[in-house]
């Protein structure tokens, strides 16, 4: 077994150190044939979304010219420091786009479209990284009990989800009801932060009827789950799955949106109420069944995210229209 | 023939010893961390068990398979299901929460009490000495009755979980405390 895995690797590794040296000839010639140049092909030719916007990146971050790499470490530079914010991406993209359109030679006039769609392509990967850059954040922020604002998020979190009833105190056996593990969930958040917290109220605060459902389901006397840690746990799903990129698909995907920190909690939405109907589903036995759970539904979410077209619609949102 | 036959053999055959670790304590104790950093994962990114998790670490020739249950009071009632054939349990305490102490005492009496942990060695990991308000690992002791008991061998050990302190002191003593059974 390891003999194969090595194996595979040695392939694998020249296989990679020739198409390093074969891209430019593949390019050259494909640039001769065709008369366009890669990013334009890929603009004309891809499926808009997901496929598309992969591609440009791929591309932009595998370019050996020198003026492609700057446009890249700038747009990164702007991102690092928080300047990429939507109001200005005209001001911010059309040098580079103008750099590009140069060193290609490509006549705009000539190639609107190509503007149009490339355009859209960096919007979503630099948003995308200044979303990274901001969940990062967020999960550092440790939850703290001492901070007024955090404590009054906890106790939005609350009224959000069970507005009927009141708190009788801030440390109450009534957090377990929401599925906290004690009488004080602030030491629930651990290594998500603040990010677990502000998925859960997004969660409460955009989509009631169904985390009310979720959160039924979860009090459920024979497939019954903690809310708020499974919730907690599937902050920690949707972090991974932005951070290795497999979330590219998903938020390159949602047309009407660019990645920012919203498209972040709908992503979460989706999976919790998807978790739920899963769980619900496989009538488990009891809570220690929910690591099997998670990782089988982990796996059906990343083979989904494995297909550039998926498109996620959520049902959630139907829910809720 | 027989030569790649045994390397083959060599290449497969596991450790000498397998041995089945349980981690208990009440929630936030930080057994989870102590998991992750006895396989040398990232520790920054813990999220609270649901149920619970598992690994297989080497460690001194041995391997380690490592059952971390959740902490919850809700949870603890399953305990009792993951108890048959451990070789070593560890008990970890966060000697910074002292509302606490008289529950994750309670809760190891249970344990030390139970019929299928007869006799199992006992680790206690007195975690989060690093926060200014733990309480030093002899007091801990002294609070979980730990030299009232007779009937195993049983070691405590001061530890910060999340950067590793004291961690490899703890399961140097677990491997010299092998049960002899195999």
């Amino acid at each position: 077994m390891q003999c194969i895995n090595k194996l595979k690797m040695i392939v694998f590794n020249l296989w990679s150190a020739l198409q390093w040296y074969l891209r430019p000839f593949i390019k050259w010639f494909l640039r001769k044939t065709t008369q366009l140049c890669e990013l334009q092909r890929i603009c004309y030719g891809d499926k808009a979304g997901s496929e598309r916007t992969r591609n440009v990146e791929k591309s932009l971050m595998l370019s050996r010219t020198r003026d492609v790499r700057e446009i890249v470490s700038h747009l990164d530079n702007l991102v690092s420091e928080r300047r990429f914010s939507p109001p200005i991406f005209r001001e911010i993209l059309d040098p580079s786009i103008a750099i590009i359109l140069r060193i290609k030679k490509i006549n705009p006039k000539l190639h609107p479209s190509f503007v149009g769609s490339f355009r859209r392509c960096l919007e979503q990967i630099w948003c995308y990284r200044s979303l990274l850059e901001r969940v990062e954040e967020l999960r550092r922020t440790q939850f703290d009990s001492n901070n007024d604002e955090h404590e009054e998020k906890l106790l939005l979190l609350w009224s959000l989800l069970v507005p009927d009833v009141e708190l009788e105190a801030r440390v109450t056996k009534q957090w377990q009801h929401i599925g906290f593990q004690g009488d004080d969930p602030k030491t629930d958040f651990r290594g998500m932060g603040l990010l677990g917290l502000e998925n859960l109220i997004f969660f409460a605060t955009e989509y009631p009827q169904v985390s009310s459902h979720v959160l039924s389901h979860s009090l459920h006397p024979k497939y019954g789950y903690t809310f708020a840690v499974v919730g907690i746990n599937i902050t920690s799903m949707a972090y991974y799955l932005l951070k290795d990129g497999s979330a590219k698909t998903y938020m390159f995907n949602a047309k009407q949106y660019l990645p920012n920190i919203s498209l972040f909690h709908r992503f979460y939405c989706y999976l919790f109420y998807e978790f739920d109907k899963m769980w619900i589903e496989s009538k488990p036995q009891n809570i220690m069944e929910f690591s099997v759970i998670y990782k089988k539904f982990e796996n059906a979410v990343r083979t989904e995210l494995a297909d550039p077209a998926s498109v996620f619609r959520i049902n959630v949102e139907v829910d809720n229209i | 023939m027989m030569g790649l036959l045994n390397i083959l053999k060599k290449l497969r055959s596991s450790p000498d010893k397998e041995l089945r670790l349980l981690l208990l304590g009440l929630d936030n104790a930080g057994k989870t961390t102590l998991l992750k950093q006895l396989a040398s994962e990232d520790v920054n990114h813990v999220t609270p068990t649901a149920g619970f998790n598992i690994k297989s670490v080497l460690s001194n020739g041995f391997k380690l398979n490592v059952w971390d249950i959740g902490g919850q009071r809700k949870i603890r009632p399953y305990w009792r299901n993951y108890f048959e054939n451990t070789d070593i349990l560890i008990y970890v305490v966060d000697c910074s929460d002292h509302q606490r102490l008289e529950e994750t005492g309670q809760e190891l009496a249970e344990l030390l009490e139970d019929e299928k942990l007869r006799g199992v060695a006992l680790l206690v990991y007195a975690n989060k000495q690093d926060l200014a308000t733990a309480l030093p690992a002899s007091e801990i002791a002294q609070h979980l009755g730990l030299h009232l008991i007779r009937d195993r061998t049983w070691q405590i050990q001061a530890c910060v979980a999340t950067d590793g302190t004291g961690v490899k002191e703890g399961m140097e003593w677990v491997c010299k405390n092998i049960p002899t059974k195999k």
